[in-house]
């Protein structure tokens, strides 16, 4: 699970002071570094009873409408809007309940969520409730990935073991990855379960063909480079990024670099990689590189692993290099 | 009786990616002069001004919109701004509209402006998650922003949650055609940010997942760029026409809604956009429109997604809920079918600059109406999370 994080904002999100000129069309244009930041001691107000509930007592709350007797999570309101403003009062609901819709899946987040990534987020109807619970949701058996958790899935809330009192605190997973006791168990902590490790892959011993053919794809990836370290367009979805990547395959291993704007792919093992990619059969990148299915799918799809899940990111600006490589050739094309 | 209301004049800037040469001052002022010209009219002649700016993050400024009254020329006249996440521009529409019907002014300038790639993460050193974590501070403050809420994903929800009560749509063959008509369309539009971005359905459906079940090629892109419209109650607009030798395009009907954001009994229904369907029909309502199949020709859609324009078009009431692929199946929205969907490429491919986009959007209305003679065209605009906010206008060439 991801780590949770000691700063409101990490040193890795924020800027030197610092500007820049670019030249567009012979004419300088000036760019800053900048930020707009406002700190808060925020109230909870009305809403610190739920969550002092899940902080301090792994609870959840619910309100509950005096007059219609509708049980609402999260209690976000102490008078009932559908009863004339009735007055609610808060109860306890259940710790399990089910999926009101399927859930999304996030792989591309936000830059504040980019290191969570994947994760899916869905409403539960919590038993007790009727209405549904915005929460974030997780397998134990990896990445998650479409069809795991529907419409109807059993999920549990699950607390993480250091809680600061806000709706980050909780996540869901589904039931049928817990023992029997652990899906009754009140205020279950995600220190009791028992998550996968994430392994790396091993392949068969390469045929000579496989071998033959990985020469050929590592040859036309090379190519591929070189066009795209060329192209200004293409260049630009790997701006002010640098990787050095080893690439394992049933065949062999090799080198993906990246270093602000230059792409380079060799035939070289790398002492220190910045992380490791493996797939059996090197075309899964070839076809990624070429634009023939993207090599965030490949991942999603377990045809490859990656070593860190964070380098989701690094894979989106691969298949952003392919996508701008033949967006600028279209260009060139239509013009 | 209200006074009726007509649109006389209209421009936009070049949608693009990223507009280093212009901040949103000149980006609205660019708009405001091409849309004064359009109408034939000074800017003196105009007596109030509508701002539609989404979101202040983006301009890096609260009240964004002050700075505009002196730099368009409105010194010393009516100004409002309105900010309804992406339905901004619409609603902007709206609330114009209103002030003519009342009569409270003979003019007034609605005008549109987003810069939104300034934004910039310097973690992966890229624009997009930083535009997007922008935009997903308009998630619930208390519950929902920091577990992960984003634009993407809270339309996702409604989608899936379509596509649970109506399993069998939205197949995937079917957004990758309507993405790639879109882009097709955009190859005439020489404001749109991917005019020369023609996608074939395979690229769409190879594309990589954002957030499932979207993937790249079916989403809306971020822009920069603004969009102004001239809007005059009857008197004033046919002199205006006149002057000018342009037809007036009148805004017959209009109509919003806004849902509940949290789901579940007597809340949101996730499995539909019940704000298009209302925005819509009361804007069909106002307009005496009984039966829309028959009467829309063009519709405008904020295509944010391109699911969620299958499921827009269902709501609107102009293919039933359970085979919203007919849209291409039976190719009602093929060139020469029934309608005529986003000619300008829509958000997918013009662009989205969130505060200008259904402005923009009114702008290719009116054009289409005019120069295929035309009679009726929708215009919508949808925003907030869970597609919670709509907005429709009725547009109606004489």
């Amino acid at each position: 699970m991801p780590e949770k994080r000691r700063k409101l904002i990490p040193d890795n999100f924020i800027p030197e002071i610092k500007s820049r000129v670019i030249t567009l069309d012979n004419q300088d244009y000036l760019l800053q570094n900048d930020a707009m930041y406002t700190f808060y001691e925020r109230s909870a107000g009305e809403l610190s009873p739920f969550f002092l509930a899940i902080k301090n007592e792994k609870k959840i709350l619910g309100c509950k409408c005096s007059k219609c007797g509708i049980v609402r999570v999260p209690p976000m309101m102490t008078h009932c809007p559908d009863c004339e403003f009735a007055p609610t009062k808060l109860v306890e609901v259940g710790q399990v309940g089910k999926m009101n819709t399927t859930p999304p899946i996030t792989y591309f987040a936000t830059s504040m969520f980019l290191d969570k990534a994947p994760f899916g987020r869905g409403r539960v109807i919590l038993e007790g409730a009727d209405t549904a619970l915005s929460v974030m949701l997780y397998t134990t058996t990896g990445i998650l990935v479409p069809g795991l958790i529907k419409k109807g899935t059993e999920v549990k809330v699950i607390f993480r073991d250091e809680r600061v009192g806000q709706i980050s605190d909780i996540y869901c997973i589904p039931t049928s990855e817990l023992t029997p006791e652990q899906v009754t168990k009140k205020g279950l902590q995600e220190s009791e379960i028992n998550w996968a490790i994430p392994k790396e892959p091993q392949f068969p011993k390469p045929t000579d063909k496989d071998i033959a053919n990985f020469r050929q794809y590592l040859k036309e990836m090379q190519s591929i480079a070189i066009k795209m370290s060329q192209s200004k367009r293409a260049r630009r979805a790997i701006e002010g990024w640098k990787r050095d990547i080893t690439v394992k395959t049933k065949a062999g291993e090799f080198a993906m670099r990246i270093d602000n704007g230059d792409f380079r792919v060799e035939d070289k093992k790398l002492a220190s990689p910045d992380f490791v990619m493996a797939c059996e059969d090197p075309k899964t990148l070839l076809d990624g590189l070429m634009y023939k299915g993207s090599i965030t799918d490949s991942v999603i799809t377990k045809r490859l692993w990656i070593s860190k899940n964070l380098e989701f990111n690094t894979i989106f600006k691969l298949d952003r290099l392919a996508r701008f490589l033949v967006m600028e050739q279209k260009e060139k094309t239509a013009k | 009786m209200a006074k009726r209301v007509g649109i006389v004049g209209a421009a936009i800037t070049p949608f693009k990616g990223r507009w280093y040469q212009k901040t949103y001052y000149e980006l609205a002022q660019m708009a405001t002069r091409e849309a004064v010209a359009d109408a034939a009219i000074s800017i003196k002649d105009v007596d109030s001004v509508f701002y539609g700016i989404y979101n202040d993050i983006f301009e890096r400024a609260c009240i964004p919109e002050h700075p505009l009254q002196g730099i368009l020329g409105m010194q010393n006249k009516f100004g409002i701004r309105i900010s309804n996440g992406g339905a901004t521009g619409a609603y902007t529409v709206s609330a114009a509209h209103a002030y003519l019907a009342g009569e409270r002014f003979k003019t007034a300038l609605v005008i549109g402006v987003e810069k939104a790639t300034d934004c910039f993460d310097f973690s992966s050193m890229s624009a997009t998650p930083e535009v997007i974590k922008t935009i997903a501070w308009s998630g619930d403050t208390f519950f929902e922003q920091n577990i992960g809420w984003s634009a993407s994903d809270s339309y996702a929800e409604v989608v899936l949650g379509y596509m649970d009560e109506y399993p069998g749509t939205l197949k995937p063959e079917i957004t990758a055609q309507i993405s790639s008509l879109l882009s097709q369309q955009a190859r005439t539009n020489p404001y749109a940010q991917r005019q020369f971005d023609q996608v074939t359905p395979e690229e769409v459906m190879n594309s990589r997942y954002i957030v499932y079940p979207f993937k790249e090629l079916e989403i809306c892109v971020y822009s920069e760029g603004a969009a102004a419209l001239i809007l005059a109650e009857e008197e004033t607009a046919k002199a205006i026409a006149k002057n000018s030798g342009k037809p007036i395009i009148w805004i017959t009907g209009v109509g919003e809604a806004n849902e509940h954001s949290f789901a579940g009994k007597n809340q949101k229904d996730m499995s539909h956009i019940v704000s298009d369907y209302l925005g819509a029909h009361r804007a069909y309502e106002m307009a005496g429109i009984k039966d829309p199949t028959k009467s829309v020709h063009i519709v405008e859609l904020h295509d944010a997604f391109i699911h969620q324009l299958e499921i827009s078009m269902a709501e609107f009431g102009l293919v039933p809920y359970q085979s919203v692929d007919s849209l291409i199946e039976d190719g009602l929205i093929l060139p020469g079918g029934k309608y005529l969907v986003n000619p300008c490429g829509g958000l997918s491919y013009c662009g989205h600059a969130v505060g200008a986009s259904n402005i923009m959007s009114a702008w290719s209305a009116r054009n289409e109406l005019i120069k295929r003679k035309l009679r009726t065209a929708l215009v919508h605009g949808t925003g907030s999370t869970v597609s919670q906010y709509t907005a429709c206008a009725i547009l109606e060439h004489e």
